[in-house]
């Protein structure tokens, strides 16, 4: 570049967010006598269509051809300016946003303090601008196929959603049914519809469309690629049981020798199944897998004379050589639906969870009010041996949730709602029942859940303001301590049956999910969206999207909503059928690489490999960066040892003077 | 070891007919002098020699070697490099491999078993150098040395090198022929030199290595002589951006010599090359040593053993610690 530099520079006053802490007219005219600067202009808001016109015809007029903009975050608005300057004619990264907003003026309380450091970024983001460099970004082709990992509600209806507009989706499931969480509740707050009757019919759906391939009992093993590009690879894992024949008679289940004696995941260990099993009776697919874990046959290579379910299947389905079986496709969009973990009640020693069979949570309340549930929707309780039906009931909210004590300062959004709602079937089954709900606050936050939880209160269900302390065998009874806070009574409530409301964790197997796709982590632990408001489904990596629970805590409303929004986003790229690739990639210096591969070990986004080149003569191996792959984000400069790989527009000599001009400063 | 031995294998490898030389040690000009030897026939092979005395860490020469331009219609010689090795040595080879620095096929790895190395400082406080050839032989548990003809018998610990006190693998970790029999790793003696800087406080080890630094005189022999530093173009050489100023003063030392230790953390080997070519005798074994244990203690990492190893300084694992991240 030979063209003599002509910087302009925008200061924004964000409306009185940077004006109120910075003085922005102090630091343009500072600003305006920085080398190379043509002109330095002040607005109310320069990300509004008057303020880019202002920069637009600077450019027309006074010939720029770098852009300072000091303002707000560059992740907020660079895409902004950036199609601002291309609009009137310059390359656009010929700009350099200073962050005097979310860096300086938000930060800092002192007006003078804070615009002397403003007028320091400025200068800094001068010296770079006046060489940075004319960059080209580039279009690929992208696949119209969508991945969608987890088929719990959210991933079904992002399936549905993204098959129906006819695009291809690859819907991976890890257990051997669709259906997730949703699939195990008995009746959804505040309307009370079956959740069978309202997800079944998804569920079978999501089997039977043209464009959905279910993967069931399946994991991804990994993911490469980028937006557009992603290559996925599956592993569908052995059910010992051949899918196109099996017909899901269940003949099998019912003869397995060790049928009655595994807990069902299903019915959260309260109901026993067989090794052979299919999760639920309106299991999707409806196929029967073998648990390798509790089949005789698998676990000592015997059972009986010969595996009694291999006897009984007509379809000779049972198949016990069979293998995993890796599946590759590829993929534009990748939604991520991983949904949620219960909170382990054994976490909170006090409640006796691990200890009183009479203290359940709120998981296993649903399975057992649930007319498809292990006790066929009959609620009951032993009291020493003896079977009765509990007439004292005692709900606590907040198990796990808003405790800090373990780890978990968020609350869940859903306990409250379903406490409500299954004190509500209880006084339905049990009319005589004395049920009382010991909450912190009640949170009745969603369409019609605060009507909903006044109707239960007035069902003579009381709500009692209080954390209970600890949970405690008297006898037959159970006892709650705790104190009432709204009265400063101390109370000993006698009851024969507790429900902690459990709330809603991440994952065990989040970290895997994390690696495999390099998601981060918001400080709860869920998966962190791009922006907690502008962003919601995103993610950090362009193409990946999230959708339901793995996010944060919702409700079902919520989750449908996210996976229609996850799945809307996901099919722009999809329906476009081209990407954008970023101009901002690494860039490899052959002649003094010197081919350890560090940069190739250390790239999150495997977007550099060596290649062998001739040098004079000799072969030698160095770096060579896809930039479809790369993001720029300069991790293989920090790695290599010989500075021969870095990322344009952040090199080092566009970075030093930068540096530099922070430091002098008169 | 049987010198017999030694170069009979080495004449059988220079002859084979995918080896290009063979790099070796022979005996140097004068007194203690031992010199590199680049042997490419029978008669250069019968000049070599094992002895305590082969201090030197030949696999530097494996990347010091420069790539010349091929003359147009000519091949690039694609022939072996034939490489003697000592314990340490083996290591330096095990981690350009790790960095792809060389390639498994391109050498030839005769691995010598080695009892402990002399120090040469210690050598020469004692018996000082002299004009006449001094042969140095391992005895027993002592060293033998013959000056014009008289026999000194000196105990092991009188003049055993601080590397070879501190060292785990005196036999190579790498070979395609192994000389003589393995040695029995002994016991490790405690590192003084770092507990040394160690227990001073921060102003105490400031002082401590300002005093080295203002002593070097950046005349770069610890990094040329360093089988790991072998970067085309060192950026501690580049003149844009100037991460080091061409200056001799206690700034541009330390840069020089903190941004040398940082390269290094995870990839030096403690062949203690540096700080026995090091004309003002600054301390870099420690500061190596330090870095080398830090690795060795956060990461469980440890450089030069396994060749198929991830490189240290490019892997990642996300329960890494951090605790020293401010």
């Amino acid at each position: 570049m030979t063209e003599k530099p002509k910087v302009g520079v925008y200061v924004c006053h964000c409306g009185i967010n940077i004006s109120a802490t910075v003085d922005v007219d102090a630091v343009a005219e500072y600003a305006q006598k920085l080398p190379n600067v043509v002109v330095a202009r002040t607005y109310s808001y320069m990300c509004s269509d008057p303020g880019q016109s202002l920069i637009k015809n600077d450019i027309r007029e006074l010939g720029l051809n770098r852009v300072v903009v000091a303002s707000c975050s560059p992740r907020m608005h660079e895409p902004t300016f950036r199609k601002a300057i291309r609009e009137a004619g310059i390359n656009p990264y010929f700009l350099e946003m200073t962050n005097i907003r979310e860096q300086c003026s938000w930060v800092h309380e002192d007006k003078e303090e804070g615009t002397a450091k403003a007028k320091k970024l400025v200068k800094a983001s001068v010296a770079k601008a006046r060489l940075l460099e004319a960059l080209e970004s580039k279009e690929v082709d992208a696949e119209p196929a969508a991945l969608i990992i987890g088929a719990g509600i959210a991933g079904i209806q992002a399936a549905l959603d993204i098959a129906d507009a006819g695009f291809k989706v690859y819907l991976v499931e890890k257990t051997p049914s669709v259906g997730g969480r949703m699939a195990q509740l008995d009746k959804t707050f505040p309307t009370l519809d079956c959740s069978a009757c309202i997800l079944t019919p998804k569920m079978v759906d999501c089997a039977s469309h043209p464009n959905i391939e279910l993967m069931s009992y399946s994991e991804v093993e990994k993911v490469d690629g980028f937006i557009g590009n992603f290559d996925v690879k599956v592993r569908k894992k052995a059910r010992y049981v051949d899918f196109g024949k099996c017909t899901g008679c269940g003949d099998c289940a019912a003869e397995c020798r060790v049928k009655d004696r595994i807990p069902s995941e299903f019915d959260q260990g309260m109901g026993k199944r067989s090794a052979i099993y299919l999760p639920f009776p309106q299991a999707v697919p409806a196929k029967y897998t073998i648990d390798p874990e509790s089949c005789l046959f698998l676990t000592r290579g015997k059972c009986g004379k010969n595996p009694k379910c291999q006897e009984v299947c007509r379809a000779e389905a049972i198949n016990f050589d069979q293998e995993d079986e890796i599946v590759e496709f590829k993929v534009g969009a990748i939604i991520v639906a991983t949904g949620f973990d219960p909170f382990d009640a054994s976490r909170k020693p006090e409640y006796g969870y691990a200890d009183y069979p009479n203290v359940i949570t709120g998981m296993e309340m649903e399975r057992l009010v649930s007319a498809s549930g292990p006790t066929g929707g009959k609620v009951k309780v032993f009291n020493s041996e003896e079977e009765i039906e509990p007439k004292e009931i005692a709900f606590i909210n907040c198990v796990g949730s808003r405790d800090k004590s373990v780890g978990n300062e968020y609350c869940s959004r859903v306990c409250c709602m379903y406490t409500a709602k299954q004190a509500h079937l209880i006084r339905d089954k049990i009319p005589d029942a004395n049920i009382r709900v010991y909450y912190i606050d009640v949170r009745a936050f969603g369409k019609g859940y605060e009507e909903f939880y006044d109707r239960v209160r007035r069902e003579n269900i009381r709500y009692i303001r209080g954390n209970p302390s600890e949970i405690f065998k008297r006898g037959n009874k159970l006892v709650v301590k705790v104190e009432d806070t709204l009265t400063a009574t101390p109370l000993e409530d006698e009851v024969d049956l507790v429900v902690l409301g459990v709330g809603l964790e991440p994952r065990a197997d989040m970290r895997q999910v994390m690696d495999l796709l390099r998601l981060s982590q918001s400080p709860d632990r869920f998966f962190l969206e791009a922006h907690p408001k502008l962003r919601p489904v995103d993610t950090a990596t362009e193409g990946i999207f999230l959708a339901g629970c793995c996010q944060g805590p919702k409700d079902i409303p919520d989750t449908v909503a996210q996976a229609k929004a996850a799945a809307s986003s996901a099919m722009i790229p999809l329906a476009r059928g081209k990407v954008m690739i970023g101009a901002q990639v690494a860039t490899v210096n052959e002649a003094t690489c010197r081919g350890c591969g560090f940069c190739v070990n250390i790239c999150p986004y495997t977007a550099i490999e060596l290649v062998t080149v001739n040098r004079f003569g000799n072969e030698v191996e160095v770096a060579r960066v896809n930039e479809a792959l790369c993001k720029g984000c300069g991790s293989c400069s920090a790695a290599c040892l010989s500075d021969s790989i870095q990322p344009k527009s952040f090199r080092d000599r566009q970075i030093l003077p930068q540096i530099a001009a922070l430091g002098a400063m008169k | 070891m049987n010198l017999g031995q030694l170069r009979k294998i080495a004449a059988e490898v220079v002859a084979r007919e995918d080896v290009k030389y063979l790099i070796g040690w022979k005996q140097g000009s004068y007194g203690y002098r031992i010199a590199p030897g680049f042997v490419e026939d029978a008669a250069g092979a019968a000049e070599l020699i094992f002895s305590p005395l082969c201090t030197a860490n030949l696999a530097t020469y494996l990347t010091l070697v420069e790539k010349l331009p091929v003359p147009r219609g000519q091949e690039a010689d694609k022939r072996k490099v034939a490489l003697m090795v000592k314990g340490c040595d083996s290591r330096a080879v095990t981690q350009l491999l790790v960095e792809k620095g060389i390639h498994r096929d391109e050498v030839v790895v005769i691995g010598c078993p080695c009892p402990g190395m002399v120090d040469p400082a210690l050598l020469t406080e004692k018996y000082p150098e002299t004009e006449e050839t001094v042969e140095v032989k391992w005895s027993g548990d002592g060293f033998l040395l013959n000056r014009s003809g008289e026999e000194i018998k000196v105990p092991r610990d009188e003049l055993l090198a601080e590397k070879c006190r501190l060292c785990r693998y005196p036999n190579p970790v790498i070979s395609d022929i192994l000389l003589g029999e393995a040695v029995e790793p002994w016991e490790l003696a405690e590192d003084n030199g770092v507990a040394e800087v160690e227990g001073k406080d921060v102003g105490g080890r400031w002082d401590y290595w300002e005093e080295q630094f203002a002593k070097c005189v950046r005349c770069y022999s610890c990094r040329n002589v360093c089988p790991l530093c072998y970067c085309q173009d060192c950026i501690l050489d580049r003149l844009n951006p100037t991460w080091v100023n061409r200056a001799v003063n206690f700034s541009e030392n330390t840069s020089f010599h903190i941004a040398r230790a940082f390269h290094l953390a995870g990839r030096c080997i403690g062949c203690g090359e540096c700080e026995r070519v090091c004309p003002v005798n600054i301390p870099l074994g420690r500061l190596n040593r330090k870095l080398a244990r830090e690795v060795r203690d956060k990461y469980g990492f440890e450089p030069g053993v396994d060749p198929e190893a991830e490189p240290f300084q490019a892997s990642f694992k996300p329960d890494d610690p951090g605790d020293f991240i401010l």
